[in-house]
Order: structure tokens, then sequence, then C-alpha cells
């Protein structure tokens, strides 16, 4: 893993005596538990103790003085002692709906009991090493899926239920964060004409609590494929490319979890929807079909 | 006062220069160094004439100018054929013109709201988008002019280019995005080729500068020393990862757009940026194609695949495979549009034809794109991928194809493939037949195509039986001579006379008893000057059958171009004798003369006029003169208002007189006729020079006829033609003056040869001259002097005992013979001529004295005339008074004391 490097930059008018200046890093899992699946009970209990992943000092210069105008400290810190069998597992720093993951590195100059301690904090940012990173390939593997007026769950309108409907395609389900999700999609067959076609990108965060889980899915990007009622039996390509402070390598954690989903939305054209123009996207409606899939998402090197 | 004697052949003997046998003729070709000149002359232009090396030149030019310059990646980006791109924008723009105002949907807000729209994230405007689009089209339709919105995209651009340079790219890449989704709305189908093209621009414009920012990081560092200079050829391995990060970045960013057509536009736009991160840049075009198929409006997708193929030709290299794919998916698209219901699609169903010809445009450029450096080899491929081909050997089976992509395809196929698969092509033409294009235009092109070049015997024959059989069954007149165009040239190359009968009796029978409309005659007018360029002598063209037929059922300035080339034509090769067709071509030219349009020309630009005066001029009855004569008085009946026919007229009545003459002395009264014939056309030309000269022409050939009387009489009109002169307008110029000066030297000289007449004086018409020379108030001294001198010169030759020359014939005596040794008549002379002298000597001294110098020469002169009396002090009048001088000396044997007033100036 690469050292933490950076410098401290003082800038003072006057001289400041210290008795040392301290570097302290700290890395944590927030979880937060707020709408998704929770009912409000566990809505109240508010903010869950938050897992600590790292919390290290080092002292990067002794008692003494920095004199006036601009002082530059530069630093670096091992975060993990190479060799060392670590324990703890650093997620990747994520910031999502209901856990985030991040780390933090602050800056402290003590000057005695009179004078208040000066400090500075800031974020930054850690991904996967890529020497712990997965040596196998992303699978190449796609799962097939189809889509018609019977593999819905929801209630349909009366025309496409009658008049049918069959989307067919095949998507990577394991993708890495660097690549985009590929796939390709195929109108077969279509009584009403189709509206748009859209894929969304769904997160979901899980949380144990107590013994239920809590879960919050929420849609982090939509991508149209198709746009009004395309040619039937013509494959369309899905390229998705994911959007990169919203995702992360997916984690299956004690605690909590990480997952992420795709699904496949047919939109159709129908005069209901000018009537539920503000529905959410992710919700089946009258006039909408979906497939959804999991995808995981692997860092790679 | 006595006349000097002159012997004029001894003087001509004197005076000729020595004759002497040339070597070479003076205009016969130079020898070879001049030659060889030329050519390294020719070789030179070369270099800036040639278009294409030119421009090479300058590639090369400006790419070492760009050494060290920052933008030389803008340069190698840009380096595609711009300047086609722009003419077919141009095109574009100009082929669907917009009406003054558009209706505004929802998408385009971006328009509406103006600078208000861009504090708000481009998350939540597309929120908005996705939540109501109806919400505009409750409130009413929106519209704004056309201008405005032109305008409003205009500034839009401007906004782009300036958050660009003040590092707001964030913000260039949201109106960017902005703009693409403009181009969602195809609700105004005529709007949408101009908007594409005003959309293009900004796309274009972004997609330069990220390259040149990705360009830039990647060969300079932060601080902005240059860390390499990538050549033109880089590799993705050649880039720096920080160039590379933000290239991916770019297009993360691009790849979060939610709608399907601006996300492919500004990838598209951004496409040679692919470059700095893979080395198959290629790929991505082949993605892009399958992406754009899930856009379903028939006309965004096309114009999205014509944004493709021109920002493909960015790449290094390309396949042309996903050009074909293109073709192939609009293809689709139009099938669709065509097969559609009436009922199921309203909007679309309405405007089918104009939705097609709007799309005709993009798949014009995709297909010029996939033929323009295509091997022989890539074109079966090209064939085979289309469904056109079995393989490469069957190039075209018995497929069908979309009229309109065949249209496009067969304009774009190397000439080769066409003129060698003639037949196969014709027959797919056959099965294609659907309204997206018209089937009678592309069995038109295939004529066009096939007389590019010379093609195999057997092959024409067959294509062109198949295509005379084929349009036998259709009856409109417009399709059958828009086809028939395209094939007569073929026709008349192959000699396939009959088949030339097969069409022109098509057109007869097509066009009969019923009124051509312009674009038919357009369409024949084009056949016939195709017939009449083939032909080399007019009788054939008109012994065709049914032509003269389809002459008679043109009208106006069509038929007035294929009159004149029947004019030309005729009158190209020597005189036209043929009775039929000098009726014929009379007949012609009577249409072209009763057309009202060119009667207004000026006299210069009449061709039809001048046509027609080189037709009657050519005309040629042999020995049935008075048939000619009589031909010529129709024709002065005919062409009444063509001013310039009259002289030839008079001109070919004139011949016809000599003509006569010199046939046998019979024909008296037929010269007679003739000259009468002139006598009586000459008044109504208006020009007086012209008029001028004839009447002395004619004058000249009654003389010569022995025609005494009336070659007096035509002096005498003559004469008065020239009195006639100050009643028109007095703003005379001096070449004018010059043309006066010289009728009237040559009216003189003309005198020479008129006998005398002793009723009138025979110094009756110079003192006819005189008069009119002293009557005239615009006479200058200058010029009446001159006159005087001739008058003078005139008299003297008359005085001697031989003249220098006669009338041609010599049956009519000159007044040598007439007069010799008369002494009355000598005392008549010379008392004019006396009377003559003292007017010029008069004229001379009016003229004012100005300059002083001693004039040697003519003291001399006087010296040998043995002049005594002279007071030569200061001559004044210089040149006048010489030329007088000389005049006199070389007149008369000794000059009066009386005279020396002249010398004296």
């Amino acid at each position: 893993m690469e050292p933490l490097e950076g410098k401290i930059i003082v800038k003072s008018s006057s001289s400041i005596s210290h008795y040392g200046v301290r570097l302290t890093v700290n890395g944590s899992v927030n979880l937060q538990i707020r709408g998704g699946s929770a009912g409000i009970i566990e809505s109240l209990y508010g903010v869950l103790k938050p897992i600590s992943i790292l919390n290290k000092s080092t002292e990067v210069r002794p008692s003494g003085k920095i004199g006036l105008g601009t002082t530059e400290i530069p630093f670096s810190m091992f975060l993990r002692q190479p060799g060392k069998d670590n324990l703890e597992r650093f997620y990747e720093t994520f910031h999502g709906a209901n856990i985030s993951a991040q780390y933090l590195v602050t800056v402290d100059i003590i000057r005695g009991y009179l004078h208040k301690t000066l400090s500075a904090t800031v974020e930054f940012i850690i991904e996967s090493d890529k020497d712990d990173l997965l040596e196998r390939p992303v699978s190449p593997e796609m799962v097939i899926f189809y889509i018609t007026q019977d593999t819905q769950r929801h209630p349909l309108l009366l025309e496409l239920k009658s008049g049918g409907f069959r989307v067919t395609g095949k998507m990577s389900t394991q993708c890495s964060l660097s690549d985009p999700i590929t796939g390709e999609l195929t109108v077969e067959a279509s009584a009403v004409p189709i509206y748009s076609i859209d894929i969304h990108l769904l997160r979901v965060e899980s949380i144990l609590l107590g013994e239920k889980i809590v879960t919050e899915t929420s849609l982090i990007q939509s991508t149209q494929i198709a746009d009004g009622d395309v040619c039937h039996n013509m494959t369309l390509p899905i390229y998705i490319i994911l959007p990169r402070l919203l995702t992360c390598p997916t984690i299956l954690a004690g605690p909590f979890s990480i997952e992420f989903k795709v699904s496949v939305v047919i939109s159709f054209q129908s005069q209901l929807y000018k009537l539920h123009p503000k529905s959410d996207p992710t919700t089946p409606t009258l006039w909408t079909a979906m497939e959804s899939l999991p995808l995981e998402l692997v860092r790679t090197r | 006062m006595e006349f000097r004697p002159r012997n004029y052949i001894a003087e001509q003997q004197s005076h000729a220069l020595p004759r002497l046998r040339a070597q070479n003729h003076p205009l016969s070709a130079p020898s070879s160094p001049l030659l060889s000149q030329v050519a390294v002359a020719d070789h030179g232009n070369n270099d800036f004439f040639d278009p294409l090396r030119r421009s090479d030149n300058n590639a090369t030019v400006s790419k070492d100018d760009f050494q060290g310059h920052e933008n030389t990646s803008s340069e190698t980006s840009s380096q595609l054929p711009t300047k086609e791109w722009m003419s077919f924008k141009r095109f574009l723009m100009q082929r669907f013109p917009v009406s003054k105002m558009v209706s505004i949907s929802s998408i385009s807000n971006v328009i509406m709201k103006g600078a208000k729209a861009y504090d708000k994230s481009s998350t939540s405007m597309h929120l908005e988008e996705l939540e109501d689009p109806e919400k505009y089209a409750e409130e009413g339709v929106k519209v704004i002019t056309r201008q405005e919105y032109v305008s409003r995209l205009h500034e839009l651009k401007d906004e782009i280019n300036r958050s660009w340079r003040a590092n707001d790219r964030v913000t260039s890449l949201k109106l960017s995005i902005k703009v693409a989704r403009l181009l969602m709305d195809t609700s105004i189908l005529q709007f949408y080729p101009t908007l594409f093209v005003l959309a293009m621009d900004i796309m274009d414009m972004l997609g330069d500068m990220v390259w040149e920012r990705i360009m830039w990081k990647a060969e300079f560092a932060e601080d902005g020393t240059r860390l390499c200079s990538l050549p033109d050829n880089f590799q993705a391995s050649d880039i720096c990862s920080d160039a590379k990060e933000t290239c991916n970045n770019w297009f993360c960013k691009i790849g979060s757009i939610r709608e399907l057509l601006p996300r492919i536009y500004l990838e598209l736009a951004l496409l040679p940026c692919w470059r700095f991160l893979v080395d198959k840049p290629e790929d991505c075009v082949q993605r892009l194609v399958m992406m754009t198929r899930g856009l379903a409006d028939p006309l965004a997708s096309a114009y999205c695949r014509l944004y493709m193929a021109y920002c493909a030709q960015k790449l290094p290299s390309c396949d042309i495979g996903y050009l074909v794919k293109c073709v192939n998916d609009i293809k689709i698209l139009v099938m669709r549009i065509i097969s559609a219901k009436e009922t199921t699609q309203g909007n679309i169903t309405n405007n089918r034809r104009l939705l097609i010809t709007l799309m005709e445009p993009t798949i014009e450029y995709i297909m010029k794109c996939i033929f323009k450096d295509a091997s022989q080899r890539q074109v079966g491929n090209v064939l085979v991928e289309l469904g056109l081909g079995m393989n490469q050997v069957e190039l075209f089976g018995s497929f069908s194809c979309l009229s309109i992509v065949l249209h496009h395809l067969l304009k774009e196929l190397p000439a080769e493939v066409v003129t060698s698969s003639a037949v196969e092509i014709l027959h797919t033409i056959e099965c294609s037949n659907d309204y997206s294009f018209d089937q009678c235009l592309n069995y038109r092109l295939l004529g066009f195509r096939l007389s590019e070049r010379k093609s195999r015997r057997d092959i024409v024959h067959a294509v062109v039986d198949k295509v005379t059989q084929v349009m036998s069954e259709r009856n409109s007149l417009d399709e059958y001579l828009k086809v028939v165009d395209a094939y007569v040239d073929i026709v008349l190359q192959n000699q396939m006379d009959n088949h030339l009968n097969t069409i022109l009796g098509g057109i007869s029978k097509r066009a009969y008893n019923k009124v051509v409309t312009e674009d038919e005659l357009a369409s024949l007018q084009s056949i016939l000057v195709k017939l009449l360029t083939h032909f080399k002598v007019v009788e054939n063209v008109f012994t065709l059958n049914h032509f003269l037929e389809i002459l008679d059922i043109m009208y106006g300035s069509s038929q007035c171009i294929v009159n004149m080339h029947i004019l030309n034509m005729a009158t190209r090769n020597g005189s036209i004798s043929d009775p039929t067709s000098i009726q014929l071509l009379f007949e012609i030219s009577q249409n072209l003369h009763d057309d009202g349009d060119f009667l207004n020309m000026k006299d210069d630009d009449n061709q039809p006029a001048r046509l027609i005066s080189r037709f009657i001029h050519m005309v040629d009855y042999g020995t049935e003169m008075e048939r000619h004569l009589a031909f010529l008085v129709e024709c002065r009946g005919a062409f009444s208002s063509f001013n310039e026919l009259k002289e030839t007229l008079v001109h070919s009545s004139n011949c016809l007189a000599i003509k006569a003459l010199k046939d046998a002395k019979k024909h008296l009264s037929f010269v007679k006729s003739c000259i009468a014939f002139s006598e009586v056309t000459l008044p109504s030309i208006s020009a007086w020079v012209k008029q001028f000269y004839l009447y002395l022409e004619t004058a000249e050939v009654a003389l010569l006829c022995d025609l005494v009387s009336h070659s007096d009489g035509l002096i005498d009109s003559a004469i008065n033609c020239l009195l006639s002169l100050d009643l028109m307008d007095g703003s005379r110029t001096s070449i004018d003056v010059e043309g006066i000066l010289s009728a009237i030297q040559k009216l003189c000289s003309h005198l020479v040869m008129v006998p005398g007449n002793s009723e009138q004086g025979v110094t009756y018409f110079p003192n006819n001259i005189l008069s009119l020379v002293n009557s005239r108030s615009w006479m200058t001294p200058r010029m009446r002097t001159r006159v005087f001198r001739t008058i003078l010169t005139l008299t003297a030759t008359l005085s001697q005992n031989k003249l220098p020359y006669h009338a041609d014939h010599g049956e009519i005596p000159g007044n040598d013979l007439l007069f010799f040794g008369d002494s009355s008549y000598l005392r008549e002379l010379v008392s004019f001529a006396e009377y003559v002298l003292q007017n010029l000597v008069d004229t001379v001294q009016q003229e004012p004295s100005q300059v002083t110098m001693p004039f040697t020469i003519l003291l001399y002169k006087l010296t040998i005339l043995d002049f005594t009396d002279m007071m030569l002090n200061k001559a004044a009048r210089g040149r006048m008074a010489l030329e007088a001088c000389n005049c006199i000396a070389s007149s008369f044997m000794e000059i009066l004391t009386g005279h020396g007033s002249l010398i004296s100036i």
C-alpha cells in the first residue's frame, strides 16, 4: 500500500512555539438509518455506533518553534505496516445514503495550556491496494434475461397484458469499476409502442440492526438505451459507464453491506403517463415492465 | 493655274516596295525552343493552379508552422475534409428553407428560458424534463421566430466558448448537452436540418476544445514546460496518466447523460479523444452505430448517423463497414415509414414524403463516404453487405433495394462497376419500386452513369432495349422525357437509329394534344440539343422522324435555344442550297424573330439576329436568282425588327446583282430589281455610317452594271445621308469625326470612277460635298481643311489624261475617255479647284496662330514650286497649313501668287 504523503503548511504572522506537531489518521464506517425499509422506531435510533477501521497518530515534528511566514512540513506515513498481517479491513472510501466509509487526516499543533491547539482536518480517498486485488479476471459471464407480460409481478395495462410483448437480452453481472457494464437487448415483439427503455443502476445499502436488516435502495444513474418505438429484432447495445463517486466494490461485511443492481425498465406509450408524471422511475407502474439483475462490482488492476 | 500631270503607273512602280520571297511563313509554328518553353511554363503553372497539390502544400506548410505551437493538436483533429463538410452544411441549410416561425416544445426550454436556465444544475433540469414533458403542451405551443432560435443558438455557442475560456468547463459541457438535447425534437421537420447544422457547429467546437486540452495535458507539464511532442500517429501508450485521467473523466461525464441521443452526439464530438485512451478507437464507432439503433425517430437517427459518418473520418483509420451498417439501418427506418399504416402514427404519415426527403441528404453523404476511396474489392463487399449481391462475382442479384438507397448508391458507384454490371443494375432498378424515390429518376441516373464512359456494345444494347421497353409502358410525358434524356447520348453514340426513332416517336405520341409543362420543356430542350450536337449536317436532323413535330410543340425560351442551335448548325458549313431546308430554317428564324424576348436586346448581344443574318447570308439558290431575290424580299418582310438584318439583305442583293452580271448579259432587268430592292431597303437602316457605306456599295454595283442614273441617284442619297447627320444629336465624339472624314474620302475616291454628267456639270458631286461642308456648323476648321484637301486631290486626279482606276467592267468610260482633251472640262475643273483652294486658304487663316515655329520643310517645298512671293516669318497654323500645302503641291504645277497668303502664315 502506498504511504499517505503530503505537507502541512503553516502560515503565520508571528512565530509559534509548540509542544509537537501530531498527525492523526482516522477511518471509520458510519451507519445511519433513515428511510428505506426501516420503520419509524428504528429511525429514532438515528446514528449507529460507527465501525472504526483505523486510528493512528504520529508526531511529525518534536516540540520547538515555527517561524513566521509560510512553513512547510512534509510528511509520509504508512497506514498499514507492510508484511504485517493486518486484521482490520480497509473499505474503500464511499459516501452512500445510509453508509459512508470515510478517511480523515488531522494535524494538531499543541501549544501548551494557555493556547488553543491549532488543528486542520482533510479527507483522503482510499482505493483498494492493487496488490490485494483479485488476480482472476472479471468473469465474462452474461446473464440472459427476458421480459414479457408474464414475468411482471405488478399489474399492467389491459392492452399490454392482452397484446403482449417480449424483450430479451443479456448483461454482465460482474463488472470491474473501471469498465462499463455491457450487454445487449432486443425488442422481439410489442403490441403497444415502446416509449423508452432505460437501465437503472441501483445501490442497495443494508445495515444489520439487532436482528433486523435495514435496507435502503437508491437510484444512482439511469441510462436510456432506446428512445421511442425502436425497430423490432434489432440488437441494441447496453453500455453503461459507472459513475465514479457513487460506486464502490460490492461489500458484504458483517454489520453492513453495499450491493448493486441494475434494472431494465421498459415504458410503453400510454395516456396514463401524462396523468402521473411525477412517479419514481423505479416504482413499477401500469405502463412499465421491468427486470432487475444483481451486479457485483469489483476493483481490478 | 495648272494641274500637275501625273503618271500613276510609273509612280506606283517607283513607290512600291521590292517584293522578296520569304523563307518561312511569318505565322507558322516557331521552332522547338519556344515549344519547350511553353511546356516548362505549363509545368510551373501546375504548382499554382492544381487545387489538390496546392492544398497539400498548404497542409505541410501549416504543419511545419505549428511545430512549437500549442494548437498543433487542433490542427490534427480538424484536418479532415472540412471544406467538403462546410459545403455540405450549406447545402443542407439551403435545401430545406424554414418557415419563419418555429414552435418550441418542452425539450427546447434552454432556448426559451435563456440565460436563467443555467443556474439550475443539470440534474434538476433533467428531472424537470423527465417529469413534465407535457407541461408546455398544456400551456399551448410556444412560437418563436426562426431568427430568434438561430440567434439563441449562436448565443449559446458564445456562452460555451466563454465559460471554457474562463476555465468553467463543466458549464461548457452542460450547455453543450442542452444543445444536443435540442436535436431530440423533430416536431418541426423542415427545421431539423438547420438545427442539426447549428448544433453540429457547437458540438464540433466542444470536441476541438476538449481535444486541445487533453493534448496540452499530454504534451505539457502543469507549469507549462513541454514534456514531449506527440507525433500525429501517437499511440495511447504515449499519453501520460494525467492526460488519460482527464480524458477518462470526460467520457465518464458524458456517460452519465441519461438520454440516448445527446449521449451519442457528445461521444461523437469527443470521438477523436478515444485515441488518448485506446489504440483502436474504431471499435467505439462500431458500438455507437449499434447504440444509434436505439433512436426510434427516423429523422433524428438518420442525422445522428450523418454526424457519425463525419466524425469517424477524424479517426486515423476507419473501416467503412460501419457506414454500410448505417445505410442498412436507415434503410430499415425508411422501409418502416413506407410500410406504416395510414392510421397508426398520425404525425409521421402526414409527412412521410417530406420525411424521406429530409433523410435523403444523410443517405447521400454516407454513400459518398463509403465510395470515397473504395477499391474494387471493397465495392463488391459493400454491395454484398447492402444486400444487393450474392457474392463478389454476382454483384447485383435479383434483389430489390430501397429505391432512394439505390439511387445514391448508383450515384457513387465507380464507373467501371456501373458499366460492367449495367444490366444487373437495371434489373435491380426494375425490382425496386417504392415511393421513397421516383423509379424513373433511377433509370435516368443509370443512363447518365453509363454515358460517362464507353461500355461494351452488347451491354449498352441490352440496357437500352430494356429501358425503351419499360418506358414504352409509361404514359407520362415528363417521366418519359426524363429517362430518355439520359439515354439519348448513348443511343446516338452507338448509332442505334431504330431506338432513336422509337424515342422520338414516343415523345411525339405522349406530347400529342397536350400542353407541355416547364419541366418537360427543359428535358425536351436538353434532348434536342444533344441531337443537334451529335449530327454534323442539319438536313440529317430534319429528316429524322417526328423531329419537326417535336420542335413544333415547344415554345418559349427553350424553343428559342433549340432554334438557335439549329441555325448555328446550319450556318456552320458553307452555303445552304436545299430549298426545303431553306424553307424550314426560314420558319425557324421567323419563330425566333417573333419571340419577344430577343427584341429588347442590344444589337451587339443579339445572337438570334446574328444567326439569322448569317443564315440569310449563307442561303444560295444557285442559278435561281429570281427565287433568291424573292427570298430576300420575304426576309425583309419577316424580320423587320432586326436592324442588322437589313444590311445583310442589301449585301446579299448586291452580291446577287454582281453574280447576275458575271453570269451573262441578259439579266439587266434582274439586276435592276436587285438594285431597286437595295434602294428600297436602304432608307430603313438607322445607323448612318452603315447606311452611307451601303449606299456607296450599291452605287458601285449600279455603276458596274452600267446603271449610271441609278448610281448617281445613290450617290445623291449618300450625300443626303451625310447631310441629315446634324439632325441627330449634337454630341459627336472624335471617333465619329474620323468616321465622317473617312466616309467622305471614300466617297471622293468613288467619284473618280463616276463619269461626269454634262448636264449637271462635271463638278456636280464635289460641289455638293463642298456645300455640305460649308453649311455644317459642326465641322471644325481642321475637318474642313481635310475635306477640302480631299476634294482638291479629286479634281486634280480627274484632270489627268489617264485615271488611276476605272469601274471594273470598263463598260462605263471614265472621265479621262469621256472628256479627253476637252478644254472646257479642264477649265471647269480648274475654276472649281481655285474656288476650293480659296476656301481652303480661308479656313486655314481662320485658325488663330498660336505656335511659333519655322517651317523649313514648307520653305523647301515652296522653293521647288518656284514660289517667290513668300513671306514666311512665323508659321503658326502648323500642320494644317503644311498639309494643305503638301496637297496643293502635289496637285498643281504652279500656284498663283494670291495663294501665297497660305504660305505666309
